[in-house]
């Protein structure tokens, strides 16, 4: 009797507002397996990233190596494909598969490495801007009103054209074009951040503002920055795609998927595929960050909205 | 009397990430034709829950479900039928009327709209029906008020637009969810007397939702007392003031300031402790854990007592500060 | 609101005046702008006459201050490439791009605004869940692989539109269906948005309080006040629109501004190439002004203070 009044107690106060309800760590397995999104794009991320990463494991072929005597070789599934290359061979003889396993290598060294470079400027630039708000503030604030008027493919393809194309120019445009949302996004939280009150007492205790911006504001700012960053690295390979599409950006003979399908094009009337395959693989890998994207924000703000 | 409403074991359930909440646990009442019943509560009760529950307004993460749910010959659980009665036969207004109303439309397209859309006929008949109705609720100049846009108007004159918007269709329930709650004191007063007299001119039933029951005691016929999504007390609104059973609404009624009896600048009675959370199942007495007359069958199922129309859910068969006075 | 105003067009001014320094100074980066036109192989001195023609031996700064004070005459110059004044190439392309951004603005907001409206009023249901997916696919497919496909079914094998450029209205239509579904999704998401912020005010519930059938209440009720914030924040994707433009006209050689533009990158005719990286900043800045200025006139707190 007495043990089943206390239990019962128990649920009354279980919930009280002063003690609320406990949250859960916020990147538990619990609450990731809630969001299937965020598993099935993750999954498929993991995977072609395995894939770039291992490629000269995973290829079965070299990916430059032509032959000249097997041109345009249809995949496995059509009449005359081979099991020897199960994606086909493209205009020089290459083996498809071991190109698109290279390929993968280039979209996500790019997308990764730019959004890096974009993270760090906007992240700085916000951190500023809203923390000290002011003319600081404004200069950050107009730096990204030019940024955001910039039409930046427009921009990009004009600095390729000027430096010639090649993965690490492509990296640098796209580092220092990208990084506009970083900036939006962190200034206006960093600025309510920096006016709570733990903010204040770590100023009072005599905290460099060094240390403030990079312990106490930074940290708490992680979680958006990672779904910014996820968006921001399928845009970027989508745009290294267009670049290298249009011809500045990669450069042949290094197999990037913008460059396959651009490649491929005079082809495209009988060999499709050619176009097809690389495409499909791009959609899939900038659909599964995306997702992946999406089933983040799910997790850190779960009411949904945007 | 009548009984235009009938409420008999209301529930609604909310799904949230820590389980399902219960807002409303099995409430039944009616309200009669031409009467005002007032459901008084602290924020959380489930008040405005219950009064959204009538209406059908619920959100979507809302459940509602009870044995029987009627409006005159209508039953409300059927969503065609109960269609036709909202908004036509049984009305609503809110407590902000700063946000209650769209900002986008002129007043006189928000006004004629239900009339046209239940009543038909023709948009001059559905202007000239709310000219009379700007009039009724005491604005000046109606004809000229139609072609304005809320934000145009202030606080008291947007709440009587939307009472003369309810009052369109010519209703017999009018539920009023704090009406007066966001309004200054002196509009306060204005707007409850306009609202009494037109229940008394129209013959309307009235349900007023509040947490204030100073205010109850002014217009109430009938007043039910609701804790933790349940009904505590029920009764006449002599009854309820004069003879309060439940710990509870006596709790809140030493609460009110009396002039003449509450001393300037004493404090005024407060109820310590929170209102439990409502997920999960409460069994036995919710209000139990702030309770000064608490014993440990509290816990187990608590019989609900009734004389006459008096209705309340306690273990104690009168209030326990009284027979402690009276023994 | 006079002083708002003041302050918001002396930033455009600004923003305009950093922007026309970049596009400037972004083609002087490598050094010798005369090699580059001369070509390979070119003697010194046909070198020597570029330099002189186009005054590149003069300081950049005066350089600078020359073109840009020529450019707010109208006057940018000659095309290296099309031997022609810039502005005269400029205004005979502006009218297909134009007409491409209308089409494909209206193929997007077409697309977007049901489904937008349609996730919200489900939000978290199945629907949603199915018009988010639309949204993801439709960011993930690469817009020139998008045109190539269409190329490959409407043009090759159906024959019903030419695969590339530009004349008639046919021409129009498979670059205008990719441009528009790039940008689709993004403003999926912001109708969503504000359909769900619309969707949660007072006053819809004063409007199903009232008893209307739920397509009144959604479509006249919240669509209207949704639609405004939305508008706002549609201009500010344009700039997505003006950057699209250029991959898809290149990749249909549809004869307008961001085809000259890649044009005038491939035979690095900097003049034509300064003259639209300008104007089409120039256009982004001019349209977030004006829906800046709508929106402040359209919200009471801003229009006071």
């Amino acid at each position: 009797m007495t043990n089943t009044n206390m239990t019962d107690t128990n649920q009354i106060t279980a919930g009280l507002p002063g003690e609320a309800v406990k949250v859960p760590s916020r990147l538990s397995w619990t609450r990731i397996k809630d969001h299937p999104t965020l598993v099935i794009g993750g999954g498929i991320v993991f995977i072609m990233t395995l894939l770039a990463i291992f490629a000269p494991l995973v290829a079965p072929h070299d990916p430059y190596f032509q032959n000249i005597a097997a041109r345009t070789i249809p995949p496995v599934w059509y009449e005359g494909g081979t099991r020897d290359h199960i994606l086909g061979t493209d205009q020089l003889g290459r083996d498809y598969l071991s190109r698109l396993i290279y390929g993968a290598r280039i979209s996500l060294l790019i997308g990764f490495s730019a959004v890096a470079i974009a993270g760090v400027i906007g992240t700085t630039l916000g951190l500023l801007g809203g923390y000290f708000g002011g003319r600081v503030d404004m200069v950050v604030t107009f730096l990204t009103t030019v940024r955001l008027s910039l039409p930046i493919i427009l921009v990009a393809l004009a600095i390729v054209a000027v430096f010639g194309g090649s993965i690490t120019i492509v990296v640098i445009v796209l580092g220092l074009l990208k990084w506009d949302r970083f900036a939006v996004v962190v200034r206006s939280s960093a600025a309510q951040i920096s006016r709570l009150d733990y903010i204040n007492s770590a100023r009072a205790a005599g905290a460099s503002t060094f240390y403030i911006l990079t312990r106490e504001v930074l940290p708490n700012l992680a979680p958006q920055l990672i779904v910014i960053a996820t968006i921001e690295i399928a845009s970027a390979i989508l745009m290294e795609a267009a670049l290298s599409f249009l011809g500045l950006g990669v450069q042949p003979p290094t197999p990037s998927w913008g460059l396959m399908i651009s490649e491929a094009k005079s082809y495209m009337f009988f060999s499709f595929w050619l176009i097809a395959i690389p495409g499909v693989a791009l959609a899939t890998l900038v659909f599964a960050i995306n997702l992946a994207g999406d089933g983040l924000r799910d997790l850190i703000s779960p009411d949904g909205r945007g | 009397m009548t009984a235009l409403l009938t409420v008999d074991d209301l529930k609604v359930d909310i799904k949230t990430r820590s389980g399902t909440l219960h807002a409303v646990r099995g409430l039944s009442f009616t309200v009669n034709a031409g009467e005002t019943l007032c459901i008084v509560g602290e924020s959380g009760c489930g008040k405005s829950i219950t009064s959204l529950a009538l209406m059908g307004l619920l959100p979507r993460t809302a459940q509602r479900s009870a044995a029987r749910l009627r409006f005159g010959d209508t039953d409300l659980t059927d969503a065609r039928h109960a269609r036709k009665v909202r908004g036509n036969d049984m009305v609503m207004i809110f407590q902000e009327p700063m946000t209650a109303l769209n900002p986008a439309f002129p007043i006189g397209d928000q006004l004629t709209e239900a009339y046209l859309y239940h009543k038909g006929g023709t948009k001059a008949a559905a202007r000239a029906r709310a000219i009379e109705m700007l009039d009724l609720v005491g604005i000046g100049s109606p004809a000229e008020r139609l072609s304005q846009f809320p934000h145009q108007l202030s606080g008291g004159l947007r709440q009587r637009v939307m009472i003369a918007m309810a009052l369109m269709t010519d209703p017999k329930l009018l539920i009023a969810d704090e009406p007066t709650t966001a309004l200054d004191v002196t509009i306060q007063a204005q707007i409850l007397r306009l609202l009494r007299d037109l229940q008394q001119k129209l013959g309307i039933a009235v349900i007023f939702i509040t947490h204030d029951l100073g205010l109850v005691s002014r217009i109430a016929d009938r007043v039910m007392v609701m804790y933790a999504g349940a009904m505590v007390e029920e009764g006449t609104a002599a009854e309820i003031f004069g003879a309060p059973r439940h710990p509870y609404t006596r709790a809140l009624i030493d609460c009110i300031p009396q002039p003449g009896k509450t001393e300037r600048g004493a404090p005024l009675g407060t109820i310590a402790g929170v209102v439990p959370s409502l997920i999960g199942t409460v069994q036995g007495c919710a209000f139990r854990t702030r309770c000064a007359f608490a014993r440990t069958d509290c816990a187990a199922s608590v019989p609900e007592r009734a004389e006459g129309s008096h209705r309340w859910i306690c273990i104690h068969a009168d209030h326990p500060a009284r027979m402690t006075e009276t023994a | 609101m006079g002083i708002y105003l003041a302050k918001r067009i002396g930033l455009a001014v600004l923003v305009a005046l950093f922007v026309s320094i970049l596009a400037f100074g972004l083609l002087r980066l490598q050094g010798n702008a005369a090699t580059a036109l001369a070509g390979e192989g070119a003697s010194p001195q046909d070198i020597a006459i570029i330099v002189e023609t186009y005054g590149l031996d003069r300081p950049l700064v005066v350089q600078y201050a020359t073109w840009l004070g020529n450019a707010l005459t109208g006057d940018f110059g000659t095309s290296y490439f099309f031997k022609r004044p810039v502005a005269e190439l400029i205004v005979s392309k502006v009218g297909n791009t134009v007409t491409l951004a209308v089409l494909s603005l209206g193929i997007a907001l077409a697309l977007s605004i049901p489904l937008g409206v349609l996730a919200a009023v489900y939000s978290g249901s199945w629907i949603d869940r199915v018009c988010s997916l639309i949204s993801l696919m439709g960011q993930a497919l690469p817009s020139f692989f998008l045109a190539l496909c269409l190329v490959m079914v409407f043009a090759i094998q159906l024959r019903m539109f030419p695969a590339s450029g530009t004349g008639s209205w046919q021409h129009f239509v498979l670059p205008a269906v990719t441009l528009g579904y790039y940008i689709t999704p993004p403003f999926m998401r912001l109708v969503r948005a504000g359909m769900i912020d619309a969707l949660s005010n007072d006053y819809v519930r004063t409007a199903r309080a009232k008893g209307l059938p739920a397509h009144r209440v959604v479509l006249k009720h919240a669509l209207r006040n949704a639609l405004v914030p939305v508008v706002g924040l549609v201009t500010v994707q344009l700039g997505l629109l003006i950057g699209g433009s250029v991959v898809i006209e290149s990749i249909f050689a549809l004869d307008g501004l961001g085809y000259l533009a890649y044009q005038s990158i491939s035979y690095r005719d900097f003049p034509v190439l300064q003259a639209v990286v300008l104007l089409l900043s120039l256009v982004y800045v001019v349209l977030t002004l004006l829906s800046d200025i709508v929106n402040a006139w359209l919200d009471p707190r801003l229009r006071v203070s």
